[in-house]
């Protein structure tokens, strides 16, 4: 399977996944955000320019679905896929724990930068007296189904090459 | 571990990104057909995926709220027993004004009951995490629904439809902050435009209203129809500041009539047809 194919494959499970399952399954109100996990694991698998693509393509289809404008959540996501990158390329240790609490702080990066554009465009994104608690458990329950996604997008992303190999175009 | 590519060139892929989607949100603001169309379609293709899922959790669902919603269970049948005997009570009252509410229902010639309406259940929340103060609803355009038509409950004004799918809907509840509509005070006939405080069961009256009006608290607001696209007389609720001391812009605020804690259903008002010719 060729990696647009997996990719396309991937984005469109996860798309069929947060309009159904992850609507119903709402915690005080707030629900998962699959695809900018999505569009954060493909930067930090992927690379800044594939996680930048796959991140807006992420964007595009979580606008579909949302009741929000085509390209709120695609102008977002990309920045955020290559802030990711940018970082873990400069991690000197990585460990579960550190990729949990830098997943937490990138989810939580991504909400904020989501409410504000919405915000700059006129929209009510968000409820002033809600938005820290709604935030919080956003990324926690985000945080919590990580694992599984996280496969499944460096499956995608890397075509299920071990993550260590080097990709280098031939010089002729 | 991402796999950084000598060929990757991060900041004009990036750049070329952010432009495409500035770009799709002005188009969108801007009105480009189109876009609402791929919207749609993608939400009409998922609704029936959609229906299926919530069908299938519904049971789940039902039993999580039977094991961990009992006790608030029992609390709302306590609450709703006091109301019972309270409308016991007040139905008493009732029959006896009966003559006068018959006689000043004719004089404000509130028409809101007689109109056609289409019976919609609410869904819950629109997916994701950024649509406040909006709700989902199980009918759309293949049932007469359009977008702007007034949504309310025997109490009163909820929202209006904000998008209509072919099988689903979004309303915009009356406490949106983006939520504008035009009222009448009842008493004082005084007509201003009420918008959303974003804060539940409230919404305000920002302009329109005299400094000197004198406005009752307890006051009845309704709708005040004309050019706006809701019938008239639609009650919105009660005035519970009417903000008398204001000596620039005043500012009251209404409590809604129309509560929606624990209702499953609401009442879209279908517009008529002279009301579809003349917009």
């Amino acid at each position: 399977m060729s990696g647009r194919i997996r990719v396309a494959a991937l984005l469109l499970t996860g798309l069929v996944v947060q309009a159904t399952l992850f609507t119903e399954i709402r915690v005080q109100g707030a629900s998962v955000e699959l695809m900018m996990l999505m569009a954060i694991l493909a930067g930090f698998h992927g690379g800044p320019q594939r996680g930048a693509i796959v991140a807006f393509c992420a964007g595009l289809l979580q606008d579909s679905i949302a009741a929000t404008p085509l390209g709120l959540h695609a102008l977002v996501f990309p920045p955020l896929a290559v802030a990711v990158s940018s970082l873990e390329q400069r991690m000197l240790r990585s460990t579960p724990a550190t990729d949990a609490l830098a997943l937490a702080a990138a989810i939580a990066c991504g909400l904020t930068a989501v409410a504000m554009a919405g915000q700059v465009f006129g929209l009510a994104t968000f409820d002033p007296d809600t938005v820290l608690e709604r935030a919080l458990v956003v990324t926690a329950i985000t945080v919590a189904v990580a694992a599984p996604v996280n496969r499944a997008v460096r499956w995608a992303v890397t075509g299920g090459l071990p993550p260590d190999i080097q990709l280098r175009t031939a010089e002729s | 571990m991402a796999a950084q590519r000598s060929a990757d060139r991060p900041r004009p892929t990036l750049l070329i990104l952010l432009v495409a989607a500035l770009t799709l949100l002005t188009l969108q603001f801007r009105g480009f057909q189109p876009l609402d169309a791929f919207q749609q379609g993608v939400r009409d293709i998922l609704s029936p995926v959609r229906s299926l899922v919530d069908r299938m959790t519904d049971p789940v669902e039902t039993a999580w709220n039977g094991i961990f919603g009992y006790e608030d269970l029992l609390m709302e049948n306590d609450r709703l027993q006091v109301e019972l005997a309270r409308m016991r009570g007040r139905l008493l009252t009732d029959e006896a004004d009966a003559e006068l509410l018959d006689r000043l229902l004719h004089e404000v010639d509130i028409a809101y009951a007689d109109l056609e309406t289409v019976v919609v259940r609410i869904l819950g929340t629109p997916p994701g995490n950024f649509s406040t103060h909006t709700i989902e609803v199980d009918k759309g355009s293949d049932d007469g629904l359009e977008e702007g038509m007034a949504v309310v409950t025997g109490a009163g004004l909820v929202g209006r439809l904000q998008q209509v799918d072919r099988s689903r809907s979004v309303v915009q509840l009356a406490t949106h902050p983006d939520f504008r509509v035009g009222v009448r005070l009842v008493t004082s006939q005084d007509e201003g435009l009420v918008r959303g405080t974003g804060v539940d069961g409230l919404v305000r009256i920002e302009s329109g209203i005299r400094t000197d009006a004198v406005v009752a608290l307890d006051e009845v607001v309704v709708t005040s129809g004309g050019r706006s696209l809701f019938p008239a007389d639609i009650p919105v609720g009660r005035v519970l500041d009417p903000d008398d001391g204001a000596d620039y812009g005043r500012s009251i605020t209404v409590g809604l009539a129309a509560r929606l804690e624990n209702l499953s259903f609401l009442n879209v008002l279908a517009r008529s047809p002279d009301d579809r010719d003349s917009r």
